[in-house]
């Protein structure tokens, strides 16, 4: 059972990843417009 | 079967469609605003647009460009939507007519084609468009109008100003809300483990360590607010909601610390720590959205007055920028738009609408040397104003000079756990220290269990729930009856209120002119009458127009027809001729007969009602009463708050021949105030909270904004001017009167649960207590216990969705 040792501080380490992930896409502004960057890879430059 | 436009696709109206050439080929649309932009389009070679629009999609006809693009171009008015004025410039456009995403793509390929944008980039969902461009090599005016010839009417916006600001720190406290629940599920299977049996083993103080370290980060990130707020508290000598908190927060905290590293066998309540800042924060959060904030005072007379100003040079009209107007300039104004300045006419006549300032609806007339009032309406006359006062110095600016004053010096409501709070406190620290000083005469560790055990039992998370969660749902429920409380602390003040004040135009009464009766043989010319008033704009025609119209009168043909501003009007009708008009214009035409009805129009002119006269041929036929009639359900809510008890008065800026005689009609015993200026109104409000009344006020004009801001309570009609909006502290959606009365039942009863909800914590308080001075205090009740507090307050608090309006 040594394991829970590093597993549980190393899975926190992960979680914590995640959420600075987030929230750092939050605040760059990758979810102020949810509609118009999914069309936008569509247009060509015609 | 109508065709459909060719640009966007809505049905083309059959008597007037619009034909193009479109490559070649001849098209139909609704309106000339689409068969420019289409062609617009087509030239520019972008007519893929038609084929990236998704099928069935409808697109709107394009909204009318904006007026004046050309002030853009002023660094003045630039600067207050942008910081930066170099070569290079950054600029945020609020758009007009944006629906899908081949919008995005047509308006960024219409800025890519523009030589000196150096970036162009839409945001669907807010319809935003962020540009940079070269200022030497285009102007924003061009790029403006650009993309009105596609369709889209832009206007450049502050992205930083007092609403985005606001928006932005509630943003940042979701984020902390999220950092303690990502905390709070993670502690969770910790403490589970603790409870189901690991405390027993190898684990046990391996496990309040990983506790430790996922309750330190979330007390500083997510307790941040509690404890900052704790400390300013502290330093203002003052006692607020955060103080309790705090000292609930670090004590457990600090003793759950102490047990993870002097204490391996001891129990740690690192999990009940991070549950109370979760639940503490949603609350917050909840109270912090239901919060508007004012406008800014600068940028709301902006709004309200025209941006630039017709300056006559040397003979010459040029358009500047409202600022660059100074004292002694002169300036034209054409019918329609509104005075930009305060001045003296100095050359033509006109009528004005001045109700905005005044609340009065009807119109005034204006000759050479009438002064006039910046943000009032110029009717039908052309005239050239000599320059008074630009924006902080005109009437209008004074007045929202006053209400920002008003604002400032309002007090903080003070909720009634508020009130509490100190009483909590001592006896909290009294219970503590007490526990300590009986258990030091047996053993310390014990002693030091129970006075913190104390602390982190009474921390007062329920309490701190009771009012936020009460208010959240009160203002939601009053939402849905169209009640909208932009602060949600007055809904506790509202009810307690013993005085209310009533704006007369436009908010016990209808502020619209409507026909109250007629005299004479007036219902026999009915038809001839209509078809006169047909052609007028004038507001007491509109009164006679409808109320004829209501009666399905006929239209009799019309011939010769001509105004006499001031005076009335004449037309030929059925060969006679026919007079609409006042009784001095009567008598200067010498009319027959007009003793007839003299002295009934005397009576009803005293009231304040206006009276039009009738002529056929020289010869007075009768008399039609105009006047602002009262709100239908204006007699039904004095009724309902006399019958409460509550002090009433009237406000008028009118006559008090008027005033009295809508009082009189209201029969409602309440004190009459006529004749009074936007700042008088202000005083009175003053005058009464001096003798300790609780006064709310109920107004629609902007006359109304400053005694608004300074009430109590501000209750603004929602079909009143956008300033009065902003004062207030609630908005009637429906503009119905009644609903002052709902929303004082809605307050008494919002009031009533949090008293409940009080009373709830104060209950789970002494049933804990005692608990906790006993030493026999365990994790795992408070990690039970507290929670449920909590949950027993919200649930409580829900109950509130059941509210009906009478």
């Amino acid at each position: 059972m040594d394991v829970i040792y590093w597993l549980i501080p190393s899975m926190l380490v992960v979680g914590l990843l995640a959420v600075l992930a987030i929230i750092w896409a939050a605040k760059s502004g990758q979810y102020d417009d949810m509609d118009g960057e999914a069309h936008r890879i569509l247009h060509d430059d015609d | 079967m109508s065709e459909q436009c060719y640009h966007c696709g809505l049905a083309v109206p059959e008597n007037e469609p619009v034909h193009r050439d479109i490559k070649g080929e001849e098209q139909t649309f609704c309106c000339i605003g689409c068969a420019s932009v289409c062609e617009a389009i087509h030239e520019a070679g972008m007519e893929s647009f038609y084929q990236r629009t998704a099928d069935g999609e409808l697109l709107a006809p394009p909204p009318p460009p904006p007026k004046n693009v050309e002030l853009y171009d002023y660094d003045e008015v630039q600067s207050e939507f942008t910081q930066n004025l170099g070569d290079i410039r950054e600029i945020h456009l609020l758009a007009e007519g944006i629906h899908c995403a081949a919008c995005v793509w047509l308006i960024e390929s219409t800025l890519a084609k523009l030589d000196g944008v150096k970036f162009g980039n839409v945001n669907l969902t807010s319809k935003r468009v962020k540009i940079r461009w070269d200022n030497r090599q285009i102007q924003l005016s061009t790029i403006i109008s650009k993309l009105a010839n596609v369709g889209y009417s832009v206007v450049p916006f502050d992205p930083n100003n007092a609403e985005a600001a606001l928006k932005k720190q509630n943003r940042a406290l979701l984020y902390r809300v999220a950092f303690a629940a990502f905390a709070m599920m993670n502690i969770m299977w910790i403490a589970v483990s603790l409870y189901t049996g690991a405390d027993e083993g190898e684990f046990k103080n391996f496990f309040h360590w990983v506790a430790f370290g996922i309750a330190t980060p979330t007390l500083i990130y997510s307790g941040y607010p509690f404890l900052k707020g704790a400390w300013d508290a502290i330093r203002s000598r003052r006692l607020g909601m955060d103080v309790p908190i705090s000292i609930g927060l670090l004590t457990t905290y600090f003793y759950s610390l102490y047990i993870t590293i002097y204490v391996p066998e001891g129990d740690v309540y690192f999990d009940t720590l991070i549950d109370l800042m979760l639940l503490l924060l949603v609350g917050r959060y909840l109270e912090a959205i239901s919060r508007t904030k004012a406008v800014d005072s600068t940028q709301r007379l902006m709004d309200l007055q025209p941006k630039v100003a017709l300056k006559i040079e040397n003979g010459e009209e040029k358009i500047l920028p409202i600022r660059l107007i100074k004292k002694g300039d002169w300036v034209r104004i054409k019918p329609g738009e509104k005075f930009p300045v305060d001045g003296v006419i100095k050359e033509g006549s006109t009528q004005v609408n001045e109700s905005m300032l005044t609340g009065e609806s009807r119109e005034i007339h204006k000759y050479e040397g009438d002064e006039v009032s910046a943000g009032t309406i110029n009717l039908n006359g052309t005239v050239t104003v000599k320059v008074q006062s630009i924006l902080q110095d005109t009437a209008l600016g004074r007045i929202i000079a006053l209400v920002e004053e008003a604002q400032n010096s309002k007090a903080p409501i003070q909720c009634t756990a508020d009130k509490i709070i100190p009483y909590f406190v001592t006896t909290t620290l009294t219970l503590a220290t007490a526990s300590l000083l009986y258990w030091l005469q047996f053993d310390v560790n014990t002693a030091i269990l129970a006075a913190t055990a104390v602390l982190i039992i009474t921390c007062p998370c329920a309490f701190g729930l009771a009012t936020p969660m009460a208010i959240a749902v009160a203002s939601g429920v009053s939402a849905k009856l169209g009640i909208f409380v932009k602060n949600g602390a007055v809904l506790e003040t509202l009810s307690s209120v013993d005085h209310i004040i009533f704006d007369k135009t436009g908010t016990l009464t209808k502020g619209e002119m409507s026909v109250v009766k007629t005299l004479g043989n007036v219902e026999q010319f009915a038809s001839s009458i209509y078809a006169i008033e047909q052609r007028s704009e004038h507001s007491i025609a509109l009164a006679i127009k409808t109320y004829f119209e209501e009666k399905q009168v006929s239209q009799a043909e019309l011939g010769e027809f001509k105004v006499h501003p001031g005076q009335g009007v004449e037309a030929i009708v059925n060969n006679q001729s026919v007079y609409l008009g006042s009784q001095s214009w009567m008598k200067g035409l010498e009319v027959d007969d007009l003793s007839d009805w003299s002295a009934e129009v005397d009576l009803e002119e005293a009231k304040g009602h206006t009276c039009v006269w009738l002529a056929i041929d020289g010869q007075a036929q009768g008399v039609i009463v105009i006047a602002d009639t009262l709100r239908e359900d204006a007699q039904a809510l004095m009724a309902a708050l006399k019958n409460e008890g509550i002090g009433m008065t009237l406000l008028s800026g009118d006559r008090a021949a008027v005033a009295h005689s809508i009082a009189q009609e209201l029969n409602a015993s309440m004190e009459v105030i006529a004749e009074v200026l936007p700042s008088e109104k202000d005083a009175v409000v003053q005058k009464l909270q001096a003798q300790g009344k609780t006064v709310a006020v109920v107004g629609d004009g902007i006359n109304d904004a400053p005694a608004l801001a300074r009430a109590d309570v501000g209750i603004a009609i929602g079909s009143g001017t956008d300033v009065s909006m902003d004062s207030a502290d609630i908005v009637l959606m429906n503009s119905k009167l009644v609903d002052v009365y709902n929303a004082r039942l809605l307050s008494q009863r919002t009031l009533k649960t949090i008293k409940q909800n009080i009373g709830l914590s104060i209950t789970y308080n002494i049933i804990m207590v005692p608990l906790a001075m006993s030493a026999v205090l365990t994790p795992m009740i408070a990690a039970i216990t507290m929670p449920l507090s909590s949950l027993l307050v919200i649930g409580n608090a829900a109950r509130l969705r059941k509210f009906k309006k009478r």
